[in-house]
């Protein structure tokens, strides 16, 4: 520690402090320009500049004590930059003496030495550094008489709009974009006052767009072209929310004006993410104001929809409702979907299908192609130990990534783990078929490029080479022997043979995880959408226990999604097997407490997702309540939720918008957007934090929570809840994990659920035998999200749509010389279930024998199931005779 | 006539740039002598007392600087040579490379001895770029006779040097901007500390010298300490090469003893002013040291001398302003060259050399108003010390120097909207006239 | 001048290296123990092959050195001697700075201006000579001075520079 005076004021700080942030602590202002909390000191823009002495040192190295009693100090000739400089034990600093204030006030003069007078014109008015700090520190005229230099004003592409006159060339977009972003699509070009801040060559910026640069820019250089000449800071209230658009848990901060969120931005020591948003958190929020949101509910009559009332399509669904229940039972209803709810909404779902109609189908996970336990995440992830944060993400020394593209699934965690690299020593392995971002050159990082569809193979290969490097640390020794004796078939060799991974590469990817002390184990949809999700969910328990990424005390393993409040689903109960809290269904000694409060008794086990369907598609399962889910989009057997949608005699969809799904409902409750409405959500760190409303829901859309406790009034339940938080006190009564908590503890910053460390299950597995469709011809086909397009609502917000295009077929140059095809050349695909057209991209990232069609807007479960993995499909290019497979 | 006594005292000997001529007069006999032979510490302590400090415009001593790196680092070490020569009025390390390239060489191979280093670099500015040529046919020699290498002359000793060209950039002087371009950046400055004797080149400690100074150091280490203190005074030790430019009859380089009056080498060595013409003002260090008025022409070449005059030694590049010349002028056009050099990194020279190359633009052609010279003098102040590196401080010095000493020559542009005397722009409007 | 836009030049759409150049190029690689060191002379590499850096040979730098396009292009543009436009056969670049103005620097600029019927940093119609100022070329005391690509020549005056010129084809 160290004592530090500044202005007379003395504080204890770390040793290692910069004077900055001790003169933060000590309640004393210092501006800064180029200084970041997430980049390395820089000293360029020097408005920091302040005096700073030590105390002087006698011949017996003690502090000389002068008249008045204090130790005499030895102030530095030159003023300091605050920024770089680290404190000492009884460094006094002054930043209001004439001398601090003299240099500070020269070097604010500077700064507006060719700074345009362009305030009444530039988006940064009101909230602009260089306006605050020329108002509290410079001068209230100008000396300046000369020309100013000036540039052109350019459009950096579709989203920056750079005005570089305006620019102070303190760098930050620039370092923003290589440290965090590890894009480098900014450079500083020429040099002195001609400096100027643009893309090669002046290209349009060929990057993640996500307007990081901008929100850095302390400055009107950099604005944001969706927002330009839009509203005044001082127009618009701002709330800061939960960002709805992956499992990161990002605060974005709404900018809205009356009825209309104009823009969106991150917010400097909030949330898990401060300043950082990506493009979807940042422009995906103009699905919110889309005119096309449903205003009014719909109930069928006859062949067509028609606007309702609230009180009409409650009365409506209830009584159908009851119908069947007492028909058929309870157990011919459905509650599918959710996971985009927040949890007081998945609570409440889960209590009126189980609690009030009495029925155990119960399932948010719409996507996955096989059945996967309640719990089964919770234990590959080390469940109850305490989770990985992101900030032991960026610090981590070993990252592995198995099968997920970060860019497109969890675009934050992705920018830790560069920031990580760039900044300290965090290597990373990304285990991917496709060679996406995090596994390219530029990352120095290891790429396994494992053959698709032997993702078990891989990780039992793994598991077993982390094995061989003695028993880890917590894994009971009986296991570990059953688990090396089930592994032991996969050698490196073995494994280089089915994945065409170098045994070199996976001994040495298991090693660096087993040796480093600070690690991460990843993983999301490409697992948990698997064909053979179960299995592989085991075997990831399994090798993260190998490598050390789960010991007796600690997790090292973060999941994702798919969606934002996935984890919470899992929280809540939304899974067929599992109560709020991870209680079993299907224990009744487990479900004894849940039914002392709710006052009823429940059912155990009900069926998955799939199992529903099936079951509604055969009309023993004769209602379906279908929650913010397009599901005909996007479950992986397309032909089946057709039939159960056309078999069901009733359907209820609570969804914003008027989707496909929608369109075959019988009652659609339109419900408010993440924005519109007050709740708490899980992300992938498990931790639990408040989302809070911005603005009022579009006329006639209510909380999904507020439709379910209408439908369960109108059925007899005695709900009373008056706002989310009242469910949320109700959760944090019954639910274990919960216990304690309240809304004033989720401030600042959330909390990290974890709960009594789960015992290692540690089951062998058995590879699985390739599935039908796998085996034989046909180029697989890839997919997975991507950072512009993510479901209909991206197709919703214009500035994603525009980024994104139309979803396209990615193919290896060598593919597409195969095909005969070029860069926009139609290429049809067709796998078992049928066929679907798209335009080509040649992307260099694809490996032979596969093709990449993003998940969002291209309805691949129009050619058969499962989507996501271990589907393989035959293509030509669109017109021609001849079809190229395997 | 030798036109100096060390460095200067073989410099016109044909074809001392050939390795059997350098080797013919002693040459690399202190490689022979001092690597494996004399420990490391005591060359560093030779250089020490020689009292031999950097000659490339700090004056830092060499020897000391030596000395701070890390003796115990793990870590690899480069001995750079600074050739990046760009101080106006300095064309001395030319002269030397050009003519002498094996001293070079020789220097550094002791150089890096001393501190551990076994890969060296030499930084050309890159309008040198045939002095590149001969400096790589000079390495391509030595290391043909064996004095560069994995085992320097048999001693187990490895080093080998390379020549870097730079692209014209000033600030790649500055040692830590000098390190960022061989590193493969921009060449912009850097934090210091840590210093480049910890953490330079690729974060591993490393000694940045003049070409200058790594010249001195073969004979320091074969004549003693004492020897080269023959010259000098008790601070500034030895001998500097100073490059004399201006409307002298003589111009070009001469090597003088340290403490050698600049009133002696302007009338007797080069000679005295050309055509009738008197000395206004010289600038004794490269422009980037304040001016010293002609009353202040008998000062001593050394370190104490100019900093008791207010200036600098700096470089020793010696610039001399006739009576026709205009201050106003000559400033401008210094400070011109700092606002095209500045590298941008920080507000006060970026904005502040564009912004008194404006004002005195403007006063020069005769639109001065009398608030700019108090308005000069204020910005000066307020970049000096207050940049991120000395190129700043070197932008300010000469606006402080001219307005110190000339003041009336500013006034009389605001009151009479043009120059007391100025031959430039008389001969530039008669062209073609 | 104070608007300091400098428009890109496009040039080829691709380039490669000839094979004397990928051989230097590998050469000046392995001077370095950093990869990234060696940009500036294979930026050099480059700039003598085609006589300037058009954005392909940025590119082509940025494969050799392994570094990010955007960043080559910053790096190029910082060096003054860097061309980031095309030169002509003889680029004249005379040197302005104190010394060589006391000498009459801008006298014979001037004169070259007048001569060549071409201002500072263009370039003349058949392609032969492209005119520049410069700063200070460590030539202060043979002044005034030019530097014809990589030539020096010096103690020039008019009647010199003239003569020069003819033997410049």
């Amino acid at each position: 520690m160290a004592k530090v005076t500044v202005d007379g004021r003395t504080v204890e700080v770390p040793a290692g402090t910069l004077v900055t942030d001790a003169a933060r602590a000590a309640e004393v202002h210092v501006p800064i320009f180029c200084s970041h909390q997430k980049l390395p000191p820089l000293g360029a823009c020097r408005i920091c500049v302040v005096e700073v002495g030590t105390p002087k040192l006698g011949p017996d190295r003690q502090p000389v004590i002068g008249a008045d009693g204090t130790p005499e100090i030895a102030w530095m000739p030159k003023v300091q930059t605050g920024c770089t400089t680290t404190v000492s034990d009884g460094m006094h600093v002054r930043t209001v003496s004439e001398t601090a204030v003299k240099a500070r006030k020269g070097v604010m003069e500077f700064l507006l030495v060719n700074h345009p007078l362009d305030c009444p014109v530039c988006d940064e008015g009101g909230e602009c550094q260089l306006q605050d700090l020329a108002f509290a520190f410079g001068h209230d005229f100008s000396r300046m008489d000369e020309a100013k230099r000036t540039f052109d004003s350019e459009d950096l592409g579709p989203i920056v709009k750079k005005e570089a006159n305006r620019c102070i060339v303190c760098m930050r977009c620039v370092r923003y974009c290589d440290e965090v972003m590890g894009e480098n699509a900014l450079t500083a070009h020429q040099r002195g006052v001609y400096t100027e801040i643009s893309s090669f060559d002046r290209q349009p910026l060929a990057c993640e767009q996500c307007g990081n640069c901008i929100e850095v820019c302390p400055v009107g250089a950099l604005t944001a072209l969706p927002y330009r000449f839009k509203a005044r800071p001082w127009d618009l209230r701002q709330h800061i929310t939960i960002c709805e658009w992956c499992p990161n848990g990002c605060s974005v901060r709404l900018g809205v004006r009356g009825m209309e969120i104009l823009r969106a931005r991150g917010t400097e020591f909030r949330g898990v993410n401060q300043e950082y948003l990506c493009a979807r958190g940042r422009f995906g929020h103009e699905f919110v104001n889309a005119p096309d949101r449903l205003t009014a509910p719909l109930v069928r009559t006859g062949a067509a929809l028609q606007p309702a009332t609230h009180d009409e399509a409650v009365a409506y669904a209830s009584a159908r409702l009851r119908d069947i229940a007492a028909t058929h039972g309870p157990e011919a209803i459905a509650f599918l979907g959710g996971e985009k709810l927040n949890i007081e909404e998945q609570y409440l779902l889960q209590k009126l299908a189980r609690a009030v109609i009495g029925t155990p189908h119960v399932d948010a996970r719409t996507r996955p192609a096989a059945a996967v336990a309640g719990d089964a995440l919770l234990r590959a992830t080390g469940g109850g130990r305490p989770a990985l944060s992101f900030e032991a993400l960026t610090d981590a020394q070993e990252v592995l990534v198995l099968f997920e593209d970060l860019q497109g699934e969890a675009p934050f965690a992705q920018a830790n783990i560069v920031r990580g690299f760039r900044q300290r020593d965090l290597h990373v392995t990304v285990a991917h078929s496709r060679r996406v971002k995090l596994a390219r050159p530029r990352f120095k990082g290891d790429w396994l490029g494992l053959k698709p569809g032997t993702e078990l193979a891989l990780t039992l290969g793994l598991t077993r080479a982390a094995l061989e490097l003695g028993v880890p640390d917590g894994m009971p020794a009986e296991a570990a022997k059953a688990l090396s004796a089930s592994v032991a078939a996969f050698t490196p060799e073995k494994t280089e043979a089915e994945t065409g991974v170098a045994s070199a590469a996976i001994t040495a990817a298991a090693r660096r995880m087993r040796e480093a002390s600070r690690k991460a184990l990843l993983f999301g949809r490409g697992v948990l959408e698997h064909a053979a999700a179960p299995v592989l969910l085991q075997a990831i328990e399994n090798l993260a226990w190998s490598v050390g990424a789960i010991t007796a005390e600690t997790s090292s393993v973060m999941a994702f999604g798919p969606h934002h409040d996935s984890a919470g689903a899992l929280e809540m109960g939304l899974t067929p097997d599992h109560l709020p809290g991870f209680v079993a269904a299907g224990d009744p000694a487990a479900r004894a407490a849940y039914e002392k409060v709710w006052g009823r008794a429940l059912p155990g086990e009900g069926s998955s997702a799939r199992a529903a369907l099936a079951a509604a598609a055969e009309g023993k399962v004769r209602a379906l309540w279908i929650f913010s889910d397009e599901l005909l989009s996007s479950a992986p057997d397309r032909a089946l939720v057709e039939r159960a949608l056309e078999k069901c005699e009733l359907v209820i969809i609570n969804e914003m918008f008027l989707t496909r799904t929608a369109a075959r409902a019988h009652v659609v409750f339109p419900v408010a957007a993440f924005a519109e409405k007050e709740g708490s959500t899980v992300n992938s760190e498990r931790r639990l934090q408040k989302s809070n409303r911005a603005l009022s829901p579009r006329r006639g859309a209510r909380a999904d929570w507020e439709v379910l406790q209408s439908v369960a009034q109108a059925l007899g339940a005695d709900w009373r809840y008056r706002s989310a938080e009242d469910v949320f006190r109700e959760i944090a009564r019954v639910v274990p994990g919960f216990r304690g908590l309240s809304y004033a503890s989720l401030l600042p910053q959330g909390v990290q659920l974890s709960g009594p460390a789960l015992a290692p299950r540690l089951q062998p597995v058995a590879p699985v035998a390739p599935a039908a469709s796998a085996a034989g011809e046909g180029l697989w086909l890839l997919s997975g999200g991507t950072l512009f397009a993510d479901g209909s609502l991206s197709a919703r917000s214009n500035t994603l749509a525009k980024l994104a295009g139309s979803a396209r077929v990615h193919v290896s140059p060598a593919e597409a010389s195969r095909l005969g095809v070029g860069a926009g050349d139609m290429v049809e695909l067709a796998g078992p279930a049928g066929s679907a057209r798209f335009a080509v991209e040649v992307d260099d990232s694809v490996p032979a024998g596969a093709v990449f069609v993003p998940s969002a807007g291209s309805e691949l479960n129009r050619l058969g199931a499962p989507s996501l993995a271990g589907l393989r499909v035959q293509a030509r290019k669109a017109g021609a005779a001849a079809t190229v497979g395997a | 006539m030798s036109r100096g006594p060390f460095l200067f005292s073989d410099i016109d000997k044909p074809g001392l740039a050939a390795l059997d001529v350098y080797a013919q007069g002693g040459g690399y006999e202190t490689v022979k002598a001092t690597l494996g032979k004399v420990p490391a510490d005591q060359v560093i302590e030779v250089v020490k007392a020689s009292g031999l400090r950097g000659r490339g415009g700090a004056g830092f001593p060499t020897g000391l600087k030596w000395s701070f790196v890390p003796k115990a680092s793990p870590k690899a070490r480069y001995i750079v040579c600074n050739a990046d020569e760009s101080e106006p009025g300095t064309f001395k390390d030319r002269e030397l490379m050009e003519k002498n390239p094996h001293l070079l060489i020789e220097g550094m191979i002791l150089a890096g001895y001393a501190i551990g280093s076994n890969l060296g670099y030499i930084y050309l500015r890159g309008e040198f770029e045939y002095i590149q040529r001969i400096l790589d046919r000079a390495i391509a020699e030595a290391r043909a006779a064996g004095f560069l290498g994995d085992s320097v002359m048999g001693t187990g000793y490895k080093f080998q040097v390379h020549t870097h060209l730079g692209a014209g950039a000033y600030i790649c002087g500055e040692e830590t901007a000098l390190l960022s371009s061989l590193e493969g950046f921009r060449g912009q400055p850097r934090l210091k500390p840590p210093f480049p004797a910890v953490e330079g080149l690729y974060a591993c400690p490393t000694v940045v010298n003049n070409t200058e100074t790594l010249m001195a150091v073969p004979a320091i280490l074969k004549n003693g300490a004492a020897w080269y203190r023959q010259w000098g005074t008790e601070k500034s030790a030895g001998t500097k090469v100073l490059s004399v430019s201006g409307q002298v009859k003589r111009p070009g380089n001469y090597e003088v003893p340290l403490g050698y009056s600049m009133k002696q080498l302007i009338e007797v060595e080069c000679g005295g002013m050309k055509d009738g013409l008197r000395v206004k003002a010289v600038i004794p260090g490269g422009s980037s040291v304040p001016l010293l008025p002609a009353a202040d022409l008998d000062t001593g070449l050394d370190y104490e001398s100019m900093n008791a005059k207010g200036t600098f030694l700096g470089s020793g590049g010696v610039i001399v302003i006739d009576n026709q010349t205009c201050i106003v002028d000559a400033l401008w056009n210094i400070t011109r060259f700092y606002e095209h050099e500045s590298c941008g990194k920080c507000t006060p020279c970026r904005e502040g050399t564009y912004w008194m190359s404006e004002v005195l633009e403007r006063l020069e052609n005769g639109h001065g108003k009398p608030e700019d010279i108090d308005l000069l003098a204020d910005v000066a102040d307020n970049i000096l010390g207050k940049s991120f590196c000395a190129l700043g401080d070197a932008a300010a010095m000469p606006v402080q120097g001219a307005l110190k000493h000339f003041r009336e020559e500013f006034e009389h542009h605001v009151t009479h909207k043009t120059c007391l005397a100025n031959r430039r722009r008389a001969e530039v409007a008669g062209v073609g006239a | 001048m104070s608007h300091g836009t400098v428009m890109p030049v496009e040039g080829p759409a691709t380039l490669a290296w000839s094979e004397k150049a990928k051989a230097e190029v590998a050469e000046a690689l392995a001077r370095y123990p950093v990869k990234r060191s060696a940009v500036m002379p294979v930026l050099w590499i480059a700039q003598r092959e085609w006589g300037w850096l058009p954005p392909a040979a940025l590119r082509l730098v940025s494969e050799s050195v392994g570094l990010p396009e955007s960043e080559v292009f910053g790096i190029a543009t910082f060096y003054s001697m860097f061309n980031l436009k095309p030169v002509g056969r003889h680029h004249l670049q005379v040197c302005m700075t104190l010394s060589c103005s006391i000498m009459g620097a801008d006298r014979l600029f001037r004169h070259l201006e007048k001569k060549l019927g071409v201002g500072h940093l263009e370039t003349t119609p058949d392609g032969r000579y492209t005119l520049r100022k410069v700063e200070c070329l460590a030539a202060c005391g043979m002044a005034p001075c030019m530097q014809v690509g990589f030539d020096y020549h010096e103690n020039l005056d008019e009647a010199k520079v003239d003569a020069l010129l003819e033997k410049l084809k």
